[in-house]
């Protein structure tokens, strides 16, 4: 826990450096309206005392003038700080979302198994839109509430220093409420996001899956759950703002316990100034002005404290998004990348040595001591029941996981030591349900190969034999595709995905139960399409269905995590 | 209150034509209008009490520097505590309505995109759904918060001005009230329609950011195996500098519209000023003047941010508009039915016909078909051939263009949806596991199934010994969509709901994917058993022979052809 805070500090903090640059500017603006206001404030209190006291001063009509001519200069003072201030929060933003989407790309498919897509999607989103009140608010009022009202105080010190000290007491006053709320605005504000994101995860993933929630007449309790949900949102919600409102009512409190004593104040000396009898009108009146100026003078000193109210909660999801951002794998923590090259030009041939893995030590090893070979340009498929360890052999191949003892070689070249790069070119993988992404069908084959030539697209679509469905569709490869592949069946996706592979045209293609989804008739004939993908391939297949049998090539049993058999596949 | 809202609004709608949504929400929030209305009472309340305080304290201010009387501190203290109180309060009652009626519109928003869904989301992305019931719900509390209360102030704030100031004089009432009119009604009109375009691109470009976000997360494992990194962030970091670009706009606007407002409520106050000085309007006395120029700021701070709402009500409409299509069916789902259903189970489909959508050819063509209750039964035919669609029809999720569906001689459409699929357990190719435990995932089947139940039904399925090895048991994390399980666990899972469930009628399609070649006999014989009595639709490529059926039918060229009898 205290981990924890020292992170979140030291992460806030770093922010806080970055961001502070650019809130530079809009703090300077700031500072040059406070000066505007007290310049209005000076005008408005000269116009009402030369009117309260006849005789005092000749009309003034330099201060009318001044006052409109100030109006002006704010409005634009106040239009370039908002602007400014927006773009703070925005490259903040960018800068800070780039990151989280690095390191989501870094933490690769091993993030999933941890956390939900919605939870890294808010994360990757609302997080880091939360966060635009830090830098285009928070950071600025958190140097202006000590900046601008001492430039206030100071200017009004030069015109009477008791009120100026009335002023500052009740002033220094505002950050002890403020610190005694906002240390339960920071946790209120935690709960809060934490709920947002549990709301937002639930209704993701009964979003998926509403076919089975609505047939299984089950809609009445999942929208109670997810009225509990939202009921829980507002809960937390408004323990924050009621933080918030508390802490600008406290703010309120301190403005009139000021306002009132500056304006007894005045009233009392003026009371004075009349009983004591044959002052001069002049003197009244500047008197009377000053007097005025003070008092107008109160709201503006404390508008920047009220400012600072208002972004109390912004600073909250700053800790907020510091600690939900711990999930995502630090840029120092990633594997050192191997140098070596691995030829390829003669195929790849693999061989796992004494490989151990263990995903859970309550549920015992998923591999262990597991060895084979896969020679150039042939097949392998490694046979057994769900939960053998298939696949945890493919994610090894794919570089998601390491062997914890023995290790793999390609070409005979450790397959830790090969450049990443080369690993991804030399792979192909095709797995039980392919991602189709939201786009059109044409684009969701060519992320296979983006430069891939229109011949050399139509020639995969051919081999892959997807040629037939997709000529059928109304717009041809132009058909936009909805979520989970909606449009397509589950052997059309699959040849999708063939084609992906046909496309890339990798020496080494891994098969992880491609057909696990698919009824007989489609699974043979993907598996059709399969056979002709592997000609020429090594490719290492893993599969317990009846229909392998045709694939040929060498068959490796497991059961638990080790080999039982190996021998020829029937082919 | 309600209705006079509503009026506001139909008024507005005619102007603008895109009221309709915005109706539509505040008919949502019907339900928490004595809240509401509460809330915007106490805020008028805080707006009068502010609005006579500042009148009060003009005066008694300028009284005081002249020396006419001093202001007793016990009057001011109260007045200003009562404001402080009442502000608080007015704050936390408006907020804490807002925010039900929040949870409302989330709750009716998942019901009406359930309602439609039992064919799947269809081309739907649940990135869009999610965007649509987190943020566009979120923004619609500024048409509350930002628009009603402030524009229902300001309806009490213009006569009380004109009246108070027109004590004074009449000719500055006219221009301080036409000046607010202006700040109140016209600028924030004015920004709103500038600003609906920019609003409609914010909502639009965030969520295609969370498309594309929920995209590249979802799809890491491919990315990763095709090396596309640098593409997919490219491809995201497009959306979020087009959502940058948005807001951006929309900022400039802000800060505009706040200026415009800005320097009308200034013009009211050198107004004032003028005419204290007699400079162009009617000379007032001092005292007065004094009065009126604290009554003007007050009413003129109470409408400071109608102009930027105005200028946010292109994002609130259309947030509105893009939370009410949820109930706009992309196609028309069969119409809700409001008969129980009847106590048979017989089933029967006559002279049905079925296209999936008009360019298409028929799936199914004239079929006729009758199950008798606890007969057991077998569709077979190729992929394609209509088998799903048989389901997909008995259990209302779509509606044959011609012919009719009866269930114990009752039509189906006239069955309400969720009495017929009580009757009916369905394990689709589709079949969904949520992100809980496998204990919750089961219980989906029979709310009220025990322990026991629950370890039969994995029996049956074939699943139990995987889920007994798990350290949790039945209360282990299943993941994303059953993502700790491999392919053919989790679909032996959904099977074992399906089990569970106490449905006279279950249709099983393609029940043994995922099980080896003995397992499936296994699994096949003991299906034999636990489902006696029960209809049975067996919906298969092949049959392996142990299956004991009834009646075997295939599906060809849309039509039933017996196989055997």
């Amino acid at each position: 826990m205290n981990d924890d805070k020292t992170v979140m500090k030291a992460w806030t903090r770093a922010q806080s450096r970055l961001g502070r640059r650019q809130a530079m500017p809009v703090v300077l603006l700031g500072l040059a309206l406070a000066a505007t206001a007290v310049g209005q404030v000076w005008c408005i209190a000269s116009v009402l005392a030369s009117v309260l006291v006849p005789g005092g001063e000749p009309a003034v009509t330099w201060a009318l003038a001044g006052l409109v001519g100030l109006a002006i200069v704010r409005a634009v003072l106040q239009m370039g700080a908002d602007i400014l201030a927006a773009r703070a929060g925005m490259k903040a933003r960018a800068r800070l979302r780039g990151g989280v989407l690095d390191a989501i790309l870094r933490g690769g498919p091993g993030l999933l198994r941890r956390h939900h897509t919605g939870e890294l999607t808010a994360l990757a989103v609302d997080r880091i839109e939360a966060l635009d009140g830090f830098f285009a608010r928070w950071l600025p009022a958190s140097v202006l509430w000590v900046a601008a009202p001492l430039v206030i105080g100071v200017l009004a010190a030069f015109v009477q220093p008791g009120s100026a000290l009335i002023m500052a007491i009740c002033g220094i006053a505002v950050p002890f409420g403020q610190a005694l709320f906002g240390i339960g605005a920071a946790v209120a504000s935690r709960n809060q996001f934490l709920a947002m994101t549990r709301l937002q995860a639930r209704f993701l993933d009964r979003v998926r899956g509403i076919a089975t929630i609505v047939l299984s007449g089950r809609t009445e309790d999942e929208t109670r759950r997810l009225a509990a949900a939202a009921e829980e949102l507002r809960v937390r919600t408004m323990k924050v703002l009621r933080v918030a409102f508390l802490s600008s009512a406290s703010i309120d409190c301190a403005l009139v316990v000021a306002l009132v004593l500056v304006a007894l104040r005045n009233g009392a000396q003026l009371m004075a100034l009349h009983d004591q009898g044959g002052v001069p009108a002049t003197v009244m009146a500047a008197h009377v002005a000053r007097g005025l100026f003070v008092v107008l003078l109160v709201p503006e000193f404390f508008a920047p404290f009220r400012s600072l109210a208002l972004a109390y909660q912004d600073r909250a999801h700053a800790s907020g998004a510091a600690a939900a951002m711990r999930i995502l794998p630090d840029a120092a923590a990633v594997r050192a990348a191997g140098q070596a090259v691995c030829e390829t030009g003669q195929g790849v041939s693999v061989a796992f040595e004494h490989v151990g893995f263990t995903w859970d030590p309550a549920r015992g090893a998923t591999l262990d001591d597991v060895s084979f070979t896969a020679p150039a340009g042939q097949t392998l498929v490694l046979w057994g029941a769900s939960g053998s360890g298939k696949s945890t052999i493919i994610e090894m191949l794919l570089g998601f996981i390491q062997p914890e003892s023995g290790r793999i070689t390609i070409n005979g070249v450790d397959m830790a030591t090969i450049e990443p790069e080369t690993l991804v070119a030399m792979t192909s993988w095709i797995g039980q349900k392919p991602v189709l992404f939201a786009g059109t069908l044409r684009e969701n084959i060519l992320f296979a190969r983006p430069d891939a030539t229109d011949d050399q697209l139509q020639a995969a679509i051919r081999a892959a034999a997807a040629d037939a469905f997709i000529a059928n569709l109304p717009r041809g490869l132009e058909t936009l595709i909805g979520e989970g592949g909606f449009g397509l069946s589950g052997g059309q996706a699959q040849r999708v995905a063939i084609a992906r592979a046909f496309l890339k045209d990798a020496p080494l293609l891994l098969l992880d139960e491609p057909t696990a989804h698919l009824d007989p008739q489609t699974e043979a004939d993907v598996f059709a399409s399969l056979r002709a993908l592997a000609a020429h391939r090594t490719v290492i297949l893993a599969s317990h269905s009846a229909a392998v049998e045709g694939f040929g090539g060498q068959r490796v049993d497991l059961d638990h995590g080790r080999i039982v058999t190996s021998g020829e596949n029937a082919s | 209150m309600k209705s006079s809202e509503n009026r506001e609004f139909a008024r507005l709608a005619r102007r603008e034509g895109v009221m309709g949504p915005v109706l539509q929400i505040l008919h949502i929030w019907q339900r928490r209008a004595p809240l509401l209305t509460a809330g915007a009472l106490l805020s008028l309340l805080a707006v009068l009490i502010g609005l006579v305080l500042m009148r009060e304290a003009g005066m008694r201010v300028a009284a005081m520097t002249v020396g006419v009387i001093v202001v007793t501190t016990g009057a001011l203290r109260i007045f200003g505590s009562a404001r402080v109180i009442l502000r608080y309060t007015e704050r936390l009652v408006t907020h804490d309505a807002m925010f039900r009626a929040l949870a409302d519109v989330r709750v009716w928003f998942f019901r009406n995109l359930a309602r439609g869904a039992a064919a799947g989301l269809g081309f739907r992305r649940a990135g869009d759904l999610l965007s649509r019931l987190v943020s566009d719900v979120e923004t619609l509390d500024g048409l509350y918060l930002r628009i009603i209360i402030p524009l229902l102030g300001a309806c009490l704030v213009l006569p009380f001005l004109f009246i108070a100031i027109n004590m004074v004089n009449t000719v500055l009432a006219v221009v301080v009230a036409g000046l607010f009119a202006c700040g109140a009604f016209v600028l924030p009109l004015i920004a709103a329609m500038m600003g609906r375009r920019e609003g409609g691109q914010v909502n639009h470009a965030s969520a295609q950011l969370r498309i594309g976000v929920l995209d590249m997360v979802g799809g890491l494992r491919e990315i990763a195996t095709f090396g596309a990194e640098g593409r997919m962030l490219a491809h995201v970091r497009d959306r979020d500098d087009a959502l940058y670009r948005a807001q951006m706009k929309q900022a400039r606007m802000l800060a505009m519209a706040g200026a415009a407002s800005y320097l009308c409520g200034q013009a009211a106050v050198v107004a004032v000023l003028a005419a204290a000085l007699g400079l162009g309007l009617p000379h007032i006395a001092p005292l007065p003047a004094a009065a009126v120029l604290f009554l003007t700021v007050a009413a003129f701070e109470s409408v400071g941010g109608l102009t930027r709402a105005g200028a946010l009500a292109g994002s609130i409409t259309r947030a509105a508009a893009r939370v009410v299509a949820v109930s706009e069916m992309p196609e028309p789902a069969p119409p809700e039915g409001t008969e129980p259903a009847p106590a048979g189970s017989d089933i029967s489909f006559g002279h049905v016909s079925f296209r999936w959508s008009a360019n298409r050819a028929p799936v199914l063509d004239d079929l006729n078909l009758s199950i008798p209750a606890g007969q057991r039964i077998a569709v077979l035919g190729p992929s394609g051939a209509g088998k799903s669609t048989l389901a997909a029809l008995l259990l209302k999720a779509v509606a044959p263009q011609a012919g009719c569906i009866t269930l114990g001689g009752r039509d189906i459409a006239t069955i309400r949806d969720d009495d017929l699929r009580g009757r009916i357990a369905w394990l689709s190719q589709a079949t969904h596991l949520f992100a809980d435990t496998i204990r919750a995932n089961l219980l989906l089947g029979r709310p009220d199934a025990g322990e026991a139940d629950l370890w039969i039904a994995l029996e049956q399925a074939r699943v139990a010994d995987v889920v007994r090895e798990l350290p949790d048991g039945l209360d282990s994390w299943l993941g994303e969509g059953g993502a700790s399980l491999s392919g053919g666990q989790g679909r032996r899972l959904a099977l074992a709901r399906v089990l569970l469930s106490r449905a006279p009628i279950l249709i099983l399609d393609e029940p043994a994917t995922g099980l080896d070649a003995r397992t499936e006999q296994e699994f096949l014989q003991t299906l034999n058993d636990v489902t006696h009595g029960r209809t049975v639709i067996l919906i298969a490529h092949r049959l392996t022979g142990v299956e004991k059926l009834d009646k075997v039918w295939r599906i060809s060229d849309g039509k039933m052809v017996s196989v055997h009898s």
